[in-house]
């Protein structure tokens, strides 16, 4: 995103203080919920119960946040969750990259229709495979074991990793590789000594993508890993709400850990997940 | 000596890999993601279609036993069937234009000359990044009937406070509102990348034309952004139909199953009544369903090609 952009028609807004108030907009629309959840986790009980509510919490606590790893084994939530997606983020990088330096560089007889197969996949709805996945996963004894998700969410990132890898790698002029090779790199060498390296902020990208892929993934997650010890944050969360009690301050805490390491990431590399995104987007 | 790109494959073979021609290795390089295909998805969709054909439910302890099309004909007949796909098919019409236009503002706000773009990116990027099950649980939050902030400012804008999750209607509206909030973030980032490639000399001479800005938006704008916003209204429809984290999160489906997505009752058929048979034929379903609008997506990729 560059300061000077083209013109929108709200371009009348201009002038400084009508900017101030766009930006206004953006930021609450964005930040709003989750402030809101922030500042719940901060109230205590008898705060939360109080009509006409309060917004700000008046007598800030961390009770909460003790309570929610006391409740519920959250560190193990998050343990699981970054392990899970730290795991499929390196398959789908290995996985899509050797598929994309193929697919970039080499000659295909069937380019055009493997690169349809891979738009179709980037749009499966894995919801659909519940029961043959649940049944592959029981039959190789991956239940209730990290590679029953692992698996899956590499699959779920292995399209669009793949077709902006392919993209990045284009993008390398091929005398670097051959030079390579004349000095006596192998193809494969040269791939992970000189193309991947070059390509390294946009393997990165991808990597952040597949890993906000994974981090969010709910539904087999729920489905496949019943043991409490291997629940994922967005399954465990769900365990803090009891038959009738909703403890809310509680809830926000947990949610308010889950959404703090993404959020770091998304700070850090606002820009290249933004390309990332819009790269992959538009390409398919 | 120069080696050209036509030489390549003439390389001396210095070692194993080289032996391979191109193509084998080429094949080599795609197996990894092949062999991953095949056992999460290929193979799975083959063993979904042949399970829809069969009664198999695992608490009636009974074995597999082929009834043809029984399972579909039972769907016909089943009316939680025909209210989970009307539910999706309502959820998609009124999230994926509303999500659009939201996004197309946001958009245009974003857009904007501002000194400092970081705030504004991540503004955009939060909402994306947040899991789908957070945003639910949120917005389950926000529209709690007595301590739910949107009651909150209802009543202080001289509104009576709405019981939201008691209703199906207000449910419903409830679950649409968080899914537009939740996805128009992705819509608005695709659309931005897409208007900062229009050229500034376009509505620079539009403007010594006369044009005013909302011909300018309607003639210039919209027409140049068609292909980012195509593309990004499929990947949005798609999703749609596969709705089931957000009402699953803050309605569970109810009240009773007013709320309840096509994605929630397959999910309910398998892993709760281990109706395999059945839950198989719901999701071939949903299966013909998506592929049709991925059929029309790729059409539209290669019409641009």
């Amino acid at each position: 995103m560059t300061a000077v952009t083209s013109r929108s028609p709200v371009s009348f807004l201009s002038g400084k203080p009508l900017r101030l108030i766009a930006a206004a907009i953006l930021l609450v629309n964005g930040m709003f919920p989750a402030l809101w959840i922030l500042f719940t986790s901060l109230k205590t009980e008898s705060e939360l119960t109080r009509t006409p509510i309060s917004w700000f919490p008046h007598e800030p606590t961390f009770a909460n946040y003790m309570r929610a790893f006391s409740d519920q084994p959250l560190h193990l939530f998050l343990f699981n969750s970054f392990m899970v997606a730290l795991l499929s983020t390196a398959l789908t990088l290995f996985v899509s990259v050797l598929a994309a330096y193929a697919l970039a560089r080499l000659e295909l007889r069937f380019r055009g229709l493997i690169l349809s197969v891979i738009v179709a996949v980037s749009t499966f709805p894995l919801v659909t495979l519940l029961v043959p996945l649940f049944e592959i996963m029981r039959s190789l004894g991956f239940l209730n074991t990290w590679v029953a998700l692992v698996l899956p969410y590499t699959v779920l990132s292995l399209p669009i990793c793949t077709l902006m890898l392919i993209s990045f790698f284009e993008a390398i002029p091929r005398d670097l590789e051959n030079a390579a090779m004349i000095d006596g790199c192998t193809r494969i060498g040269a791939l992970f000594k000189v193309v991947v390296p070059l390509c390294a902020p946009g393997v990165f990208t991808a990597g952040i993508l597949a890993f906000v892929n994974a981090w969010d993934e709910f539904l087999l997650a729920l489905s496949f890993n019943s043991n409490p010890s291997l629940r994922t944050l967005p399954v465990g969360i769900q365990l803090y709400q009891g038959e009738f009690a909703f403890p809310w301050p509680v809830i926000s805490a947990a949610l308010v850990v889950g959404i703090v390491p993404v959020a770091i990431l998304i700070v850090i590399f606002q820009e290249r997940v933004v390309s990332g995104l819009t790269a992959g987007g538009i390409k398919g | 000596m120069p080696i050209s790109e036509r030489d390549e494959t003439h390389l001396p073979k210095w070692t194993k890999w080289l032996d391979l021609s191109d193509r084998a290795l080429a094949v080599l390089l795609l197996a990894p993601a092949a062999l991953l295909l095949s056992l999460i998805i290929v193979y799975p969709v083959a063993r979904l279609i042949y399970t829809s054909f069969f009664s198999l439910s695992l608490t009636s302890g009974l074995p597999a036993e082929f009834i043809g099309l029984e399972n579909f004909a039972l769907m016909i007949d089943d009316p939680v069937f025909w209210e989970t796909l009307w539910n999706t098919v309502l959820i998609t019409i009124i999230t994926v234009p509303g999500a659009l236009i939201v996004g197309m503002a946001l958009a245009l706000l974003a857009n904007l000359p501002f000194a400092t773009q970081w705030p504004v990116r991540l503004s955009l990027l939060i909402p994306w990044a947040l899991p789908l099950s957070f945003a639910g649980l949120i917005f389950a939050w926000f529209f709690h009937s007595q301590y739910g902030v949107v009651n909150d400012v209802l009543v202080r804008l001289g509104f009576e406070g709405i019981i939201w999750f008691n209703s199906p209607n207000w449910a419903f509206a409830a679950i649409c509102l968080t899914i537009i909030w939740k996805t128009s973030s992705f819509m608005a980032l695709m659309i931005l990348a897409g208007l900062q490639t229009i050229p500034r000399s376009l509505y620079e001479a539009a403007d010594v034309d006369g044009a005013g800005r909302i011909r300018q938006f309607f003639e210039i704008t919209l027409p140049l952004l068609k292909p980012s916003i195509v593309v990004a209204l499929i990947f949005r429809t798609i999703t749609a139909l596969q709705t089931f984290d957000i009402p699953f999160m803050m309605t569970a489906g109810g009240p009773g199953t007013s709320t309840a997505t096509l994605a929630m009752y397959i999910h309910q058929n398998t892993v709760s009544f281990l109706d395999l048979g059945y839950g198989s034929a719901l999701a071939v379903v949903m299966f013909a369903l998506s592929m049709a609008v991925t059929a029309v997506y790729l059409r539209i990729i290669r019409a641009k090609d």
